[in-house]
């Protein structure tokens, strides 16, 4: 953790870029103020002065600790609010995406795997191998766009959902979060949902108050049309994030699958006569998924990486979106807030990780 | 002094060895092969990596236009202009051309003919260009509003096809003087394919909204991936095993270090980080390190190396001889760290004593060179002494065998390890240093690519540096280690021909999978705008300004997307296959 | 360490421990340590072969590691030939004692030929290179009975016998004057072992080697070694002349040893087998008092678990380590469970 709030520092530090001349951009030379004595003060230099940036690295460093321990992690330059806010709202965003995706790959990698595993060399088995390791091929914002292309338009684009899913209204939505229809006019489809909510529409939509959906047009007007909405939305970007990870846990658990079956404890279970469907559910995968576990910690980092790629193509002002857009300006606070909370992230779920292994594992105890 | 016909024994043993050796390796591969063999997936995979790569070597063959032809509407002549257009696949307007014509009064020169031109073309030596075109057939004309006229208006001049004939109708027409577009379908030589049958001369991916043909950059591409692809991931490797076999080797509180670091490296997603890397580096315009830097660094290896080879080797009640050394020994993590005190806490070196100015005393090629000569005789000195104080070892024989791997009477000595990594690091010493500037240049233009290189490379090499790490504590375990270091052998000898060619196995399979890795991420970045510059023959950014035109001309996303699935899949379908010949279950 | 030196003692042991710390927790903190030698003293003479018993996991490797400098000791030191082997450049240690490993096909680089495996030693220590090299390697190829055209092979393409006959020859390059044998023979069929050990012989014989002969089983050491130390959980136990030891065995744990010798012979009477009960205990922590009194048939409450006997001599250099040592045709009682 503290490394990591030194290696944001230090990226901030190295990145050769002056914020303090970026913000002002062409009026750098521009005299905005006067000190005690008379010398003129530029707007670059008030700008340096505001940003305390002539102090030791040391002393920067430390005031920048203290600080995030403090709950502030300083305001954004492109956004004019707290840092803390735009992560706030953006991070919801980006873990309501990653986690459905993983928890469609998961179920599909593994049970494809569990088959391709138990008809080894068969017709099956080459097959799902063969796609499992296209799909780890792909690349996510292509594959997306291709959803998009397919699924999201009709035919007279080349897409095919028309003839699948009906006219009108038959495709998946192309992007967004939700239909513009009920977010516009009005003051933005936040005001829906409950003030200090989790972020994660798929939950708030069940807690959208009555009077409010009072108001809102009849498309819209039960809490349940709110939530198919906001799924019917992550439908694609789920699917372009979760690809990759279905194929790669396919091969992870055909292998840790195969490893287990060549067990004496898994032969002896065949040997007592139990149903080969018993031996391989009960005894085998119990045995080949711990492994399995302990990729987790990894495919959520993996999936907020790819989410930059996913949230760009479909529009999801998720936390990929603000990091793409900070870095285009150079907002360095933001960017360190945003390198900081994907790694807070990525460290709490491999501690979670480390406690499910523990659990499913009894070789493994908590000291 | 050694004459020729001394050598001569030696020449042949060498030369025996060195068949022997490579014989070996025959075996050794055609076994290899045999395991490769089995696998049809593998075999595809090796099929789609050659067929890249060699779509990448002659691409200049293949392609029909050079993938950065200018088709912009680079000057508005006074009566030609030039709308490039997105032509579907297959289709037959490749061919077509379309020109403005502006019929104006006041140029009475040109007033009746039009020569039917071109657009810029880039030549091999980057020069622009025009030809002149041969038109067939008038496929239209429009008016400025878009309304068709009528196609008699215009007519090609019988003898020369080259220029078009304003009819006087047109030429009179005053309202016109807007201009008219003019449509018409040319003897295309440059969409002519050696590779497809006569008449077949379509652009097979379409054009794009610049009017460049997308195959050829397309193909193009394929050289701009493999590049960054390999690049990236031989230097990553070079990298990482370094890093982790120094490692894994030394153990104790150098590898405590850096495995926080890689913890570190690994605790941030790689593509966020390559991000800020890349975002980082936006205005370097060359890549190089300031000169402290270059003299730290070395210090600071050198000092942890031997700090933790005293705490791992050495028992307790330490036998130097030599007290000031020992001195030295017990206090150097605080030398070292007194300039890093003074680096972070505040005061410039300058205000003590002048440190920039000892190192810009120096502009010139030969002081810098030296420099580093001097840097890196420095480093060898004090490695040595270290051994010479805290492991009581001699160097005699040293000097001898240093002689004899230079051996002039036998020549095919120079093909050991050691002599020729003398050679390529005394060429890399003198490629690296000394170029004008106050610092040690590594890169001269520092462009996007290369951006997206350094920032591929600087976080992808914890992963190596533990993978490495890992097999070196494995094979540093195995017995045959312990049988070299009982017979005397020093460590480096250890790491370089016992450790290292029994660990390289899984790293061959992790190298080959992470060039398709590398080629995703490298046109990951490219497609959020932070890797190759706009208007480069490269996926990741034809697929990024394809967006604009997604709905209309989808061809323009599906090809290169394509490309770089085929070629991904080919290096992970080949890392398979090496995966299952270095299995030690299929070996043997 | 009581006596005086002599000068026919080439290596003295005094004291000598090497305690492997076990690490674990967040911090990877010294939790624990596997006392795998702990506190032998020994004295081996010049030109003698000791062998050294025990099961395996007792520590015997890691004893001769210790004895070549091979891993720094933890306490206590090793002598050898009047100067302490810290005091020894690397160099010189190398070019004296030499190790022939316990397994030979892991103690060899799999990607080097036979060649190179015995050369490095003459190459690495600046002794010869090229050609020079390669006759001697063929000297030394042909001294454990190989042929010159073996060199240019690599160890995965020979049986178990040779690659034991080329770690030989890899011992040998450096011409010491003592080798340490860990089990050199408990990876070979028993036909292949008796060449083995006769081979051994001569290159003793011939060389004035001195050897220090390691093994689990006493039946190999009964051919070829002039003294046996029996080792139990880092510990010797009892040390004495082979003939002394096999004849009156004093330590219980050295009888059970014995009568797991497999005995061919028809005539004697069958011999009770005095099957040991219980398991090894760890040497990480090993047992108060007595290490051997968990499995000890006849240990005494109060005295054997308390108070930790030590080396005694019983005369003849005989020493053993027991409150309760047997005399000659003494025999243990006959655990029944075990039967
Ligand atoms: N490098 C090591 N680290 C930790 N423990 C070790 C190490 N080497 C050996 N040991 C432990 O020391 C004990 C003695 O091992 P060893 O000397 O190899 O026994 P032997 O050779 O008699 O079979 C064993 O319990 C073993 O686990
Ligand atoms: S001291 Fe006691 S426990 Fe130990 S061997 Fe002798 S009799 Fe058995
Ligand atoms: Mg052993």
């Amino acid at each position: 953790m503290i490394g990591v709030a030194i290696f944001t520092f230090a990226i901030a530090h190295i990145i050769p870029g002056d914020p303090a001349a970026i913000q002002c951009g062409d009026k750098c030379g521009l005299i905005v103020d006067y000190t005690e004595d008379g010398e003129p003060i530029t707007a670059y230099e008030s700008n340096r002065i505001r940003l305390k940036m002539d102090d030791p690295v040391g002393v920067q460093f430390w005031r920048y600790v203290t600080d995030l321990a403090e709950g502030d992690w300083g305001d954004s330059l492109l956004y004019h609010r707290p840092v803390v806010d735009v992560i706030k709202d953006a991070a919801p965003i980006t873990l309501e995406m990653s986690f459905l995706a993983l928890f469609i790959a998961y179920p599909l990698g593994i049970i494809l795997g569990i088959i391709s595993a138990v008809r080894q060399d068969r017709m099956f088995d080459h097959v799902s191998r063969f796609f499992a390791i296209a799909f780890v091929s792909l690349p996510i914002f292509w594959f997306a766009m291709m959803l998009q292309l397919y699924l999201a338009t009709g035919t007279e684009h080349g897409g095919i959902c028309d003839p699948i899913f009906g006219t009108e209204g038959g495709c998946f939505p192309i992007y967004g979060r939700h239909d513009p229809s009920y977010t516009y006019p009005e003051d933005g489809f936040y005001s829906f949902y409950p003030a200090g909510g989790t972020g994660f529409h798929l939950v708030d939509s069940w807690f959208v108050t009555d009077e409010k959906l009072a108001t809102m047009p009849e498309e819209w007007n039960s809490n349940w049309l709110l939530f198919k909405d906001t799924l019917v939305h992550l439908a694609l970007p789920c699917a372009a994030l979760g690809i990759a990870s279905a194929g790669s846990l396919l091969r992870y658990m055909r292998a840790s699958l195969l490893e287990v079956l060549n067990e004496d404890y898994v032969r002896t279970a065949r040997a007592k006569g139990l149903s080969e469907f018993r031996v391989v559910v009960v005894h085998a995968c119990r045995n080949a998924l711990v492994p399995i576990v302990t990729i987790l910690g990894f495919s959520i980092g993996g999936a907020i990486g790819g989410a930059v790629l996913t949230e760009t193509v479909f529009a999801f002002n998720g936390m990929g979106r603000v990091a793409v857009t900070s870095l285009q300006y150079l907002d360095f606070v933001v960017i360190m807030g945003v390198t900081l909370i994907t790694s807070v992230i990525f460290l709490l779920s491999n501690l979670i990780v480390d406690i499910t292994y523990a659990i499913i594992d009894p070789r493994v105890r908590l000291e | 002094m050694r004459s020729w016909d001394d050598g001569k024994e030696e020449r042949e043993e060498s030369l025996r060895r060195l068949r022997e050796s490579l014989s070996q390796s025959r075996n050794d591969l055609s076994r290899s092969w045999k395991i490769y063999k089995r696998s049809l997936l593998a075999i595809l995979g090796l099929m789609m990596v050659l067929s890249v790569s060699l779509i990448a070597i002659f691409a200049d063959d293949i392609a029909v236009e050079h993938p950065y032809r200018n088709l912009q509407d680079t000057e508005d002549k006074w009566s030609i202009d030039y709308e490039p257009r997105r032509v579907e696949p297959f289709s037959e307007e490749c061919d077509w051309h379309e020109q403005k014509i502006v019929t104006n009064p006041n140029s009475p020169l040109f007033s009746e003919t039009v020569v039917a031109e071109s657009d810029d073309k880039v030549g091999d030596d980057n020069r622009y260009y025009r030809d002149t075109l041969s038109a067939i057939t008038i496929i239209k004309i429009e008016d400025s509003q878009g309304y068709d006229l009528n196609s008699s208006l215009l007519s090609i001049d019988p003898d020369n096809s080259s220029i078009l004939v304003l009819s006087p109708d047109l030429y009179s027409n005053t309202s016109l003087y807007a201009g008219v577009w003019v449509t018409y379908e040319f003897d295309n030589e440059a969409m002519h394919h050696w590779w497809l049958p006569d008449g077949y001369d379509v652009c097979i991916f379409g054009t794009n909204d610049q009017g460049q043909d997308l195959f050829s950059k397309v193909l193009y591409g394929a050289r701009v991936s493999l590049k960054i692809g390999i690049t990236v991931a031989v230097l990553t490797v070079v990298i990482g095993t370094i890093v982790g076999s120094i490692s894994g080797y030394f153990g104790g509180r150098v590898d405590e270090v850096i495995m926080r670091i890689c913890d570190i490296f690994f605790a941030i997603p790689g593509l966020i980080l390559a991000m800020a890397f890349v975002a980082a580096m936006n205005q370097v315009t060359s890549l190089t390190t300031p000169v402290w830097l270059a003299v730290l660094l070395p210090i600071l290896v050198i000092g942890s190396y031997s700090n933790s080879f005293l705490s791992s080797t050495v028992p307790k009640h330490g036998q130097t001889d030599s007290h000031v050394m020992s001195k030295l020994v017990e206090y150097r993590w605080w030398i070292l760290l007194l300039p890093a005190l003074v680096f972070i806490f505040g005061w410039s070196p300058s205000n003590l004593f002048g440190w920039p100015e000892i190192f810009e005393l120096s502009e010139s090629k030969i002081w810098r060179l030296t420099a580093v000569v001097a840097i890196i005789a420095l480093s060898g000195v004090v490695i040595l002494a270290d051994k010479r104080f805290i492991n009581n070892s001699s160097f005699e024989g040293g000097m001898e065998r240093l002689k004899d791997s230079f051996d002039w009477t036998n020549p095919w000595r120079y093909l050991t390890f050691r002599t020729l990594a003398v050679f390529i690091s005394l060429a890399l010493l003198f490629n690296f240093s000394g170029t004008e500037g106050g610092d040690i240049v590594i890169i001269k233009d520092f462009d996007r690519l290369w951006k997206v290189q350094a920032a591929l490379i600087f976080t992808g090499w914890p992963g190596y540096a533990r993978l490495i790490r890992g097999q070196v504590l494995y094979v540093k375990e195995m017995t045959f280690v312990e049988a070299a270091r009982s017979v005397g052998a020093p460590s480096s000898r250890i790491m370089f021909r016992h450790i290292l060619p029994n660990a390289w196995a899984p790293l061959l399979v992790a190298f080959t999978l992470d060039i398709g890795g590398t080629i995703l991420s490298a046109s990951g970045l490219s497609f959020i705008g932070l890797g190759a510059e706009p208007g480069t023959a490269e996926w990741g950014i034809l697929i990024s300004e394809s967006r604009r035109y997604f709905l209309d001309s989808p061809w323009l996303m599906l090809y290169p997307g394509l490309a770089i699935a085929v070629t991904v899949l080919g290096f992970n379908l080949l890392g398979d296959g090496i995966r299952d010949v270095v299995d030690p279950k299929n070996r043997r | 360490m009581s006596e005086i030196r002599d000068d026919d003692v080439l290596i003295e042991v005094n004291g000598m421990k090497k305690w492997f710390p076990i690490k674990g927790g967040m911090l990877s903190t010294v939790k624990n340590y596997v006392r795998a030698v702990d506190g032998v003293d020994l004295q081996i003479k010049r030109g003698e072969t000791l062998g050294i018993v025990g099961e395996s996991g007792c520590g015997k490797t890691t004893l001769g590691r210790v004895l070549l400098g091979l891993i720094p000791i933890t306490d206590g030191s090793v002598v050898y030939d009047g100067t302490n082997i810290l005091d020894m450049a690397n160099r010189e240690i190398r070019k004296r004692m030499q190790i022939v490993f316990q397994d030979p096909g892991g103690s060899m680089n799999p990607r080097m030929s036979v060649r190179s495996i015995v050369g490095e030693p003459l190459m690495v220590n600046g002794l010869s290179e090229g050609a020079e090299l390669t006759n001697k390697v063929a000297k030394l190829l042909d001294s454990v009975g190989l042929k010159r055209e073996h060199m240019n092979r690599f160890p995965h393409e020979f049986s178990g016998g040779q690659k034991q006959r080329i770690a030989l020859a890899r011992a040998l390059s450096l011409d010491p004057e003592f080798i340490l044998l860990d089990e050199p023979t408990s990876a070979l069929d028993v036909s292949v072992q008796a060449q083995v050990l006769n081979l051994l012989e001569d290159i003793q014989e011939k060389h004035g080697l001195t050897f220090v002969f390691i093994t689990h089983a006493l039946n190999v050491v009964n051919h070829i070694s002039d003294r046996v130390a029996v080792m139990y959980l880092g510990k010797i136990v009892e040390l004495a002349d082979t003939a002394d030891l096999f004849k009156k065995p004093a330590h219980p744990y050295t009888h059970a040893l014995l009568s797991a010798i497999p005995e061919p012979s028809l005539d004697k009477e069958k011999k009770d087998r005095i099957v040991l009960s219980g398991d090894v205990p760890s040497p990480a922590n090993p047992p108060s008092g007595c290490r051997f009194h968990t499995r000890c048939p006849i240990a005494e409450k109060g005295l054997c678990d308390v108070e930790e006997p030590t080396l005694e001599d019983l005369g003849d250099g005989h020493k053993v380590a027991c409150h309760f040592p047997l005399g000659l045709g003494m025999t243990l009682p006959v655990n029944d469970d075990s039967l």
